[in-house]
């Protein structure tokens, strides 16, 4: 009877301790004055860490005793983060997120408007109009453009010199040629003369864009679908098809995680050519540094360059932010006119148009499409509802016709979602 | 005297009770703290969790910290959605396939380590230890480079060997995404199943197989009307705890199908909660999806449960 009692006891003590400890992990400090945290993507950490230590400088200097706390997130995640600090705290002051991700967060009324210090900004009269949109929601500003990125090819000169190309494609019949003599000359298992994951949709959405079709539209108040639209489903064959002359990635395969990089397979050698942001250009490895060099991706009427999705990220600052002034000044440090400039000098486009240079990247920007601006578009995206489509055609598990108005019906579903 | 021997009696008789009455409940004076804990830890994420989903609880509440009651409708919104029904039936299929895949080739490697020479018996052992001690997240990640399209090593081999001329995309369709997924959590869920099967059999005498090999009973006979009578009891466990994990299994699923490729054509009743409740933000759905799916976890194992119980009558 003791022996059991002691037992019992000591099992009370356990527990009693055990929630003690549970309830002492969930009390989260709260944030001081003395510090702002800031969320960039890896994007920062990897390409420009020293911008990002300048602004901080900058931001130290001007607010003597107030840190900043640099946390680094991913893509895929951070959302789900974000959402959870909303809900429990512990957030973060200034917050990057991509240009898609912004209207249905503006909408919720998660960000604070900034529309008051808009003059602030360095160039803000000037900010690219298509960036600027997307922190834009019922007339407040609530993002501030950081930078923008469009999508060029990136390619071997020695391969393409070797294969006996003289002049770069003009049209993807012409890049189509290019490819067969590419792959004459380059016979190894898993070559791709122009690499491209076949569910990487911002390229095929290019293709979309460039047979004059479209992904939804709104009309008198309620999103329609225009995937299944004749001209989009002429872009959707000409992908295919595309796809099929020159790309030997996986047909399922996603532009990013899960798959690998397509840097990195371009690092291994296996590529003559891929498409990709600007910025790929850093990650193509030592070896092929020298011989590595970037076109805009060309449509297929001869002479004119593909659409190209043009991505991009705002600095938004959460209403959870105890910091809102402090969070604001960062922002007007990090996008300053020199901060630009040294995003500019990485292969990035700045906010501004009186920044604008005449990079590939930049000239590649003069013909861009952009997604549907919807509160839910974000859903669309991570739905995978274009992914899984251009997954069906390559495979042929439908025709392009079946994938792509089974995938139109769906986004007007989510887009009209209330 | 008499009295005062009446009121010792009547004292005597208080006491004996009180004793008894100590004596018959302690049982649950030493349950309390089990329950309270129970309690604490799951009645009251239940209880939040109940009325979270009779609320509209989106992006906007979330922000507001503050919900908008509308009773059962998203109970309703998930039972009229086709999406929930095909993932069900999907997700039965899957745990059906998982599990007696788990429980025949666990049954039939733990009767095969009755069989080894002891050194290969406990170098089999290890290495079902080593596949127990190997981290869910880790083995995903593992797994997903052995099988992947452009570098896996699995494709390296299978095309070094000549058995295929171009690279197999593992994970081209449903069927296929969800045949790695098992094949990954079969792996990890054998050395439990092993483990604790072989203990299992070491408990059926050995005289009595002897017994009934004299009497000329085959192999097969012996196992039926010997073995597996006494490995029932574990069996069922077994079978009940891996239906309860392979029902909302969610890890392997998520981390090697990606969330890139997870779409409707795919999920599975936790990729599903987990897209409808935080990719949508939409937590009072995702709230009663996961309502409905402890409700139907809770019918599964019912028909275990009852027989679990009444085994345990049995034995009593």
């Amino acid at each position: 009877m003791k022996r059991r009692s002691i037992v019992a006891l000591s099992v009370v003590a356990v527990l009693a301790a055990a929630v003690m400890t549970a309830t002492s992990v969930a009390s989260t400090k709260k944030a001081t004055a003395s510090s702002i945290t800031v969320w960039l993507q890896v994007d920062a950490q990897s390409g420009w860490p020293d911008l990002v230590a300048a602004a901080n400088n900058q931001f130290k200097s001007d607010h003597p005793g107030v840190s900043v706390n640099v946390q680094y997130q991913n893509w895929g995640d951070h959302l789900q983060k974000f959402d959870a600090t909303l809900a429990g705290g512990g957030g973060p002051d200034v917050i990057e997120m991509g240009n898609t991700e912004m209207t249905k967060y503006m909408a919720a009324g998660a960000f604070a408007d900034l529309s008051a210090a808009k003059g602030s900004f360095d160039n803000s009269a000037n900010w690219l109009a298509g960036l600027a949109k997307s922190g834009v929601y019922n007339g407040k500003t609530y993002g501030v453009p950081y930078y923008a990125g469009s999508r060029v090819v990136t390619y071997r000169t020695d391969l393409f010199s070797k294969a006996g190309i003289k002049k770069l494609p003009n049209s993807t019949a012409a890049f189509a040629a290019d490819a067969k003599r590419l792959y004459a000359k380059n016979t190894q298992k898993g070559f791709s003369a122009f690499y491209v994951a076949g569910e990487d949709w911002y390229s095929a959405m290019g293709f979309v864009f460039d047979y004059g079709g479209g992904i939804a539209q709104r009309v008198s108040g309620k999103w329609k679908g225009l995937l299944s639209s004749k001209k989009s489903i002429a872009g959707l064959t000409a992908y295919k098809n595309f796809f099929y002359a020159t790309s030997r990635a996986g047909k399922t395969a996603t532009e990013g995680a899960p798959n690998p990089n397509p840097y990195d397979v371009y690092a291994q050698g296996l590529v003559g050519s891929m498409i990709g942001p600007s910025w790929f250009s850093c990650c193509v490895g030592a070896k092929f540094k020298g011989s590595t060099a970037q076109f805009v991706m060309p449509g297929h009427v001869k002479g004119t360059s593909m659409p190209g999705f043009l991505g991009g990220s705002d600095l938004a600052v959460p209403v959870t932010s105890s910091n809102k002034s402090l969070a604001t000044d960062w922002i007007k440090d990090f996008t300053s006119t020199a901060g630009e400039k040294g995003l500019q000098a990485k292969g990035n486009i700045p906010n501004a148009t009186n920044l604008l240079g005449n990079s590939v990247n930049e000239r590649a920007a003069s013909r861009s499409w952009f997604v549907p601006t919807a509160k839910h578009w974000v859903d669309v995206e991570n739905g995978n509802i274009l992914r899984n489509m251009l997954g069906q055609i390559l495979t042929g598990k439908l025709t392009v016709k079946q994938a792509a108005s089974s995938a139109s019906d769906n986004i007007a579903s989510v887009l009209n979602q209330s | 005297m008499l009295g005062s021997s009446a009121l010792s009696a009547a004292a005597v008789l208080r006491g004996r009770r009180r004793r008894r009455f100590l004596e018959r409940s302690t049982p649950y004076w030493l349950i309390v703290p089990t329950v309270v804990a129970i309690g604490v830890v799951l009645g009251y994420p239940l209880y939040w969790l109940i009325k979270l989903s009779t609320e509209r609880y989106g992006l906007f509440e979330l922000i507001q910290h503050h919900g908008q009651s509308v009773g059962l409708h998203n109970y309703a919104s998930v039972l009229h959605d086709s999406v929930f029904w095909h993932t069900l039936l999907r997700t039965v299929i899957f745990t059906v396939a998982n599990v007696g895949l788990t429980m025949g080739l666990g049954l039939a490697i733990a009767l095969l380590l009755l069989r080894l020479s002891a050194w290969v018996r406990v170098l089999l052992t290890s290495g079902l230890v080593l596949v127990w001690s190997m981290p869910v997240v880790v083995a995903a990640q593992v797994f997903f480079w052995m099988t992947n399209y452009e570098n896996g090593v699995l494709n390296y081999v299978l095309s070094q060997a000549g058995l295929t001329g171009e690279q197999h995309d593992w994970y081209a369709s449903t069927f296929s995404q969800l045949s790695m997924v098992t094949l990954l959590i079969v792996w990890g869920a054998l050395p439990f199943v092993v483990i604790t099967l072989y203990a299992g059999l070491a408990q059926v005498p050995h005289d009595l197989l002897e017994a009934a090999s004299v009497d000329g009973a085959r192999a097969w006979r012996a196992f039926r009307d010997i073995t597996l009578p006494i490995l029932r009891p574990i069996l069922l466990i077994l079978t009940s705890l891996s239906i309860i994990w392979d029902f909302g299994v969610f890890t392997q699923p998520f981390l090697l199908i990606g969330q890139a490729k997870t779409q409707p054509g795919n999920f599975l009743m936790s990729t599903y909660l987990f897209e409808e409740g935080y990719f949508r933000t939409d937590f009072g759905r995702g709230a009663a999806i996961s309502i409905l799916m402890l409700l139907i976890v809770a019918i599964l194992s019912v028909f275990y449960v009852r027989k679990m119980v009444r085994i345990g009558e049995e034995v009593a």
